[in-house]
């Protein structure tokens, strides 16, 4: 019983851990967006307020059953895709279940967001929303084809679909993922451009022309909900991609109060700094149509992402 | 009289009495159908015992009949899902012409996949083969939209793949003196040793009916232009029978096969692997561009049969394991969404997105079945579509190293996610038009089986398990020892698993505590509003409006996948077509129907044979 709340406990620290982290990176990289343009930029805990403000409204507008299950189905898909992914490997504080669902499994469960957002979105019959859906999708057949080459390329080098698996063996030969694998990593990190839609892949929200995109007719408290999963998400991405090339986090079966909170530290450092990639990409780009985007993703990344299963199975 | 017999004859005399009845009672037709199906299934699954089988002997030749465990999994669809859609047709068809016709050919339809399934001599199974395509022909025409052009297609591929399947029959009666289908495989017929055309020939047979490229072409129209509720079984079990013969030549040729057939069968398992994800990508993206729900379903079908097609390609445990459980859900998921659009269309009076939207209010019980059934196509966690998809890539990463399928099978599946969207967009979410607002949800005998269909969908992905087992027994019929399953838990060589158990309880609890949340928080202030409420940048839309988004929805998509929409496998079909018909021409110079020729022909060919008369009989 006790291990059980200890479980629980875990699993609600590590939420609340991903979501604080998510909304203050989305923050900073405000900050730094404003800085950049000269302008002086909101402060970086901008979101949790507007997160307050949105959960704090009197009034909300309600568009239907999917307009009401689309901020449901994305903490959904947050939630679970966190409690599977090792967020410090082999931590008691933060136990998780990675154990029980692969690569695979994240790869669909982190969709699932997705189509729920899209269902949501087109119930409120807002066209706009249905062009961002419609972009939106698009662009993931788009981005898929390599972070898939690349994940496959590091399951076969390795002989695992399981993240814990790939983390230890970071762990046990010293050699980070990105180094073993160069090809598979840039593969995914092209991908990663388009997974978190910074420009130049930002045709999905489009505020200029879509009103941004598919949750245009969202507001109050789905919205906020919403913001929140997407948040999770951001965090999601972030430490997936340190535990896929980085090595992860933390010295694993170390629970102590140091090992945890230097492990934190790690994790924190290196997911921002991963972070700081699309972004300072966007920083410099324009914005592609949907299907130039496409034919980015797959051009060299995909090249990228062959000669990374190439690599795997020949090289190895 | 065997169970067996009682069965087929109670169907065979089930058509012939619908028939009769229609003439004096219309109305009581499809009940009738429903009833006999009904009965039937309820014979099979309380009655029969899965092993037992029973000879005739019809002149020297033996014939044999009985259910095995491997096509016990193929009865669970065709029963099941036939009961559902029969009792979805009474109210679908109503009202519709020539129904004693529809139905006695809908019950020989059954019959004939019944017959397949108890069929354990090759002459019965083609007899049945058969009666099955007629049946089905006669359906597919059934509605008369270009009956002849597309009914023809569909005739023209069903014969070539009889052709083939008859040739390989007599072939193994040449060749191994028996027209028993387990003892053929037993002896090694399958095995690709000595006569390889044998399972190549079955394999052409079956393949037709499983829709693989290049054969698929007859497959869209005939499953978009015949009635939606056969169309069900058509799509969901009939297409099954292809995979049902399939799965005995290959999985069979793997496990009888000795060495000297090595490379044969690897370059077997590449070739149809590759068909398979070729099938599975250019489907998907044909799908996705279609503007009749009707017509993207039946490319999707085409797409899912591929996958199919690719988890038996591979020949190890997981994969066959796959391909038979990913061959039970997309009868189901399939069989429902077929429902689905007869439902729509019974109700909105066409199946053209860009005629209707926003269904989603009128018809919420349908779209709950579509909502349900679009997520166990799209593979998503947590119904069992994912399950078998799981299980697909898993047996192509660890144990077929078959690296690069598996990305075209991914390509297939993310880009399935567009068809999926506009599909439930297309009909049930958008714009409310005013065009709809005297649509009413389906009637409930209607409804039920649909609602069943998305039940089996939620139940089978939480405990796959109730479907591993016979998939187990069946695999073991095949040849494959030791097949490990459990009630929720998926494990690949490697070992490394997916709980559906911890996946289905995290999203259960999610669930619950998030949308309790976000229904009662400001319960009060919030308010309901219609598709016509919405802000477009400031403005109000006016009630008439239109802002219908429903016109070249993926362009994007096909701008940038433009290459690949240049193949298309109708063209190279009727190019042949066309080169068929200049060598035609040029026989036409032979044959010219004139007697003076053929008597040219005839002293010619004596005056030959005058001339090398001491060359060709000098013995």
């Amino acid at each position: 019983m006790e291990d059980l709340g200890l479980k629980i406990f875990g699993a609600i620290l590590t939420t609340i851990m991903g979501f604080t982290v998510g909304m203050t990176y989305g923050g900073i990289v405000r900050k730094l967006t404003a800085r950049v343009q000269n302008r002086f930029g909101p402060p970086f805990y901008q979101n949790f307020l507007d997160l307050l403000k949105l959960q704090s409204k009197k009034t909300n507008v309600a568009h239907g059953f999917m307009g009401h299950m689309a901020p449901v189905w994305i903490i959904i898909a947050a939630v679970t895709v966190l409690m599977f992914i090792p967020i410090l490997n082999g931590n008691l504080w933060f136990p998780n279940m990675s154990f029980h669902g692969d690569l695979i499994f994240l790869l669909y469960m982190m969709v699932f967001g997705s189509l729920g957002m899209a269902l949501g979105a087109g119930q409120t019959g807002n066209p706009n929303s249905a062009i961002g859906v419609t972009r939106g999708l698009s662009q993931m057949v788009g981005y898929e084809i390599p972070f898939v080459l690349a994940l496959v390329a590091l399951m076969i080098q390795y002989e695992t679909t399981s993240i814990q698996e790939l983390t230890k063996i970071q762990h046990e030969t010293g050699v980070w993922n990105a180094f073993a694998n160069p090809f598979a990593f840039l593969a995914a990190l092209f991908a990663s451009l388009g997974m978190f839609r910074y420009s130049p892949f930002d045709i999905v929200g489009a505020p200029a022309e879509l009103a941004s995109g598919p949750v245009s007719e969202f507001g109050g408290k789905y919205l906020g909900t919403m913001m929140s999963g997407g948040a999770i998400f951001a965090f999601i991405k972030l430490t997936l991609y340190v535990h896929l090339f980085f090595g992860g986090a933390g010295n694993a079966d170390d629970s102590g109060i140091l090992a945890t909170l230097a492990g934190i530290g790690i994790l924190l450092v290196k997911t921002f700094l991963l972070y700081m990639i699309p972004v300072f990409y966007g920083w410099i780009n324009p914005r592609y149509r949907t299907e130039q985007a496409i034919r980015y993703f797959w051009g060299w990344p995909t090249a990228l992402g062959v000669i990374g299963v190439l690599w795997a199975v020949y090289i190895n | 009289m065997n169970i067996f017999f009682t069965i087929i004859s109670l169907l065979f005399s089930g058509a012939l009495l619908v028939f009769l009845i229609n003439k004096v009672l219309p109305k009581i037709s499809g009940v009738v159908a429903f009833i006999t199906i009904a009965v039937v299934s309820a014979l099979f699954f309380t009655q029969v015992t899965v092993g037992e089988s029973y000879h005739y002997m019809v002149g020297e030749i033996q014939m044999q009949f009985g259910v095995t465990y491997y096509t016990y999994i193929f009865a669970i669809i065709v029963l099941g899902l036939s009961t559902l859609a029969s009792l979805y047709s009474i109210q679908y068809m109503q009202g519709k012409q020539r129904l004693g016709f529809f139905y006695s050919n809908y019950l020989l339809t059954v019959a004939g996949m019944i017959g397949i399934i108890f069929s354990q001599d090759f002459i019965s199974f083609f007899i049945f083969w058969e009666i099955m395509t007629w049946s089905s022909y006669l359906l597919v025409i059934y509605n008369g939209y270009n009956s002849s052009k597309i009914g023809m297609k569909y005739m023209i591929f069903s014969a070539i793949g009889a052709y083939a399947m008859l040739a390989a029959i007599v072939s193994i009666k040449a060749n191994y003196d028996t027209y028993i289908i387990t003892e053929a495989m037993q002896n090694g017929a399958f095995s690709f040793s000595d006569h390889i055309y044998i399972p190549i020939m079955l394999l052409i047979g079956f393949a037709v009916k499983a829709a693989l490229m290049p054969l698929h072409v007859w497959a869209p129209n005939a499953y978009s232009k015949s009635p939606m509720s056969f169309t069900a079984i058509f799509s969901g079990a009939m297409s099954k029978m292809g995979i049902l013969g399939m799965g005995l030549v290959l999985a069979s040729a793997y496990s009888y096969s000795n060495s000297e057939s090595g490379n044969a069968i690897l370059a077997l398992r590449y070739t149809l692997g590759w068909l398979g994800g070729i099938t599975a990508v250019m489907a998907t993206i044909y799908a996705l561009i279609q503007t009749d729900a009707k017509k993207l379903l039946a490319y999707s079908s085409v797409a899912q049969l591929g996958y199919i097609i690719v988890g038996l390609s591979t020949g190890t445990k997981l994969g066959v394991m796959a391909a038979l459980f990913l061959a039970i859900v997309h009868g189901v998921f399939k069989g429902a969404l077929f429902m689905v659009v007869g439902a729509v269309e019974k109700q909105a009076g066409t199946t053209d997105m860009t005629k209707i939207s926003g269904l989603i209010r009128k018809m919420p019980w349908t779209f709950f079945v579509a909502l349900v059934s679009i997520i166990a196509l799209a593979g998503v966690p947590p119904l069992g579509g994912f399950v078998g998809k799981w299980m697909l890539y898993e047996a192509l990463i660890t144990e077929s190293n078959n690296y690069f399928l598996v990305i075209v099978i991914f390509f297939s599946s993310t880009a399935a996610f567009l068809y999926s969207y506009r599909f439930l967009y297309g009909l049930f979410l958008g714009q409310e038009e005013t065009d709809t607002a005297h649509v009413k949800e389906a009637p409930i005998t209607m409804l039920i089986p649909m609602v069943i269909l998305a039940l089996i969908l939620i139940v089978t992905g939480a405990y796959p398990g109730i479907l591993f087992e016979p998939i187990a027994h069946g695999m073991h019929y095949l040849g494959f020892n030791d097949v490990n399953w459990d009630m929720s838990i998926l494990v690949n060589v490697w070992g490394e698993e997916s709980n559906m158990g911890y996946i289905n309880m995290t999203i259960g609890v999610v669930f619950v505590v998030i949308f309790t949340f976000l229904t009662l928080k400001g319960y009060k202030g919030t308010k309901e509003v219609g598709t016509k409420d919405i802000s477009t940048g400031g403005e109000v839309p006016a009630e008439n409006e239109n802002l219908s988004y429903q016109l070249d929805y993926f362009k994007p998509f096909e701008r940038a996948a433009a290459p690949l929409y240049k193949r298309s496998m109708n063209k190279i079909w009727s190019d042949l077509g066309n080169a068929m018909e200049a060598l035609f021409d040029f026989t036409r110079k032979i044959y010219t129907g004139n007697g003076q020729t053929y008597a040219i022909f005839v002293i010619i060919f004596l005056v030959i044979l005058l001339l090398l008369k001491d060359t060709l009989f000098a013995n």
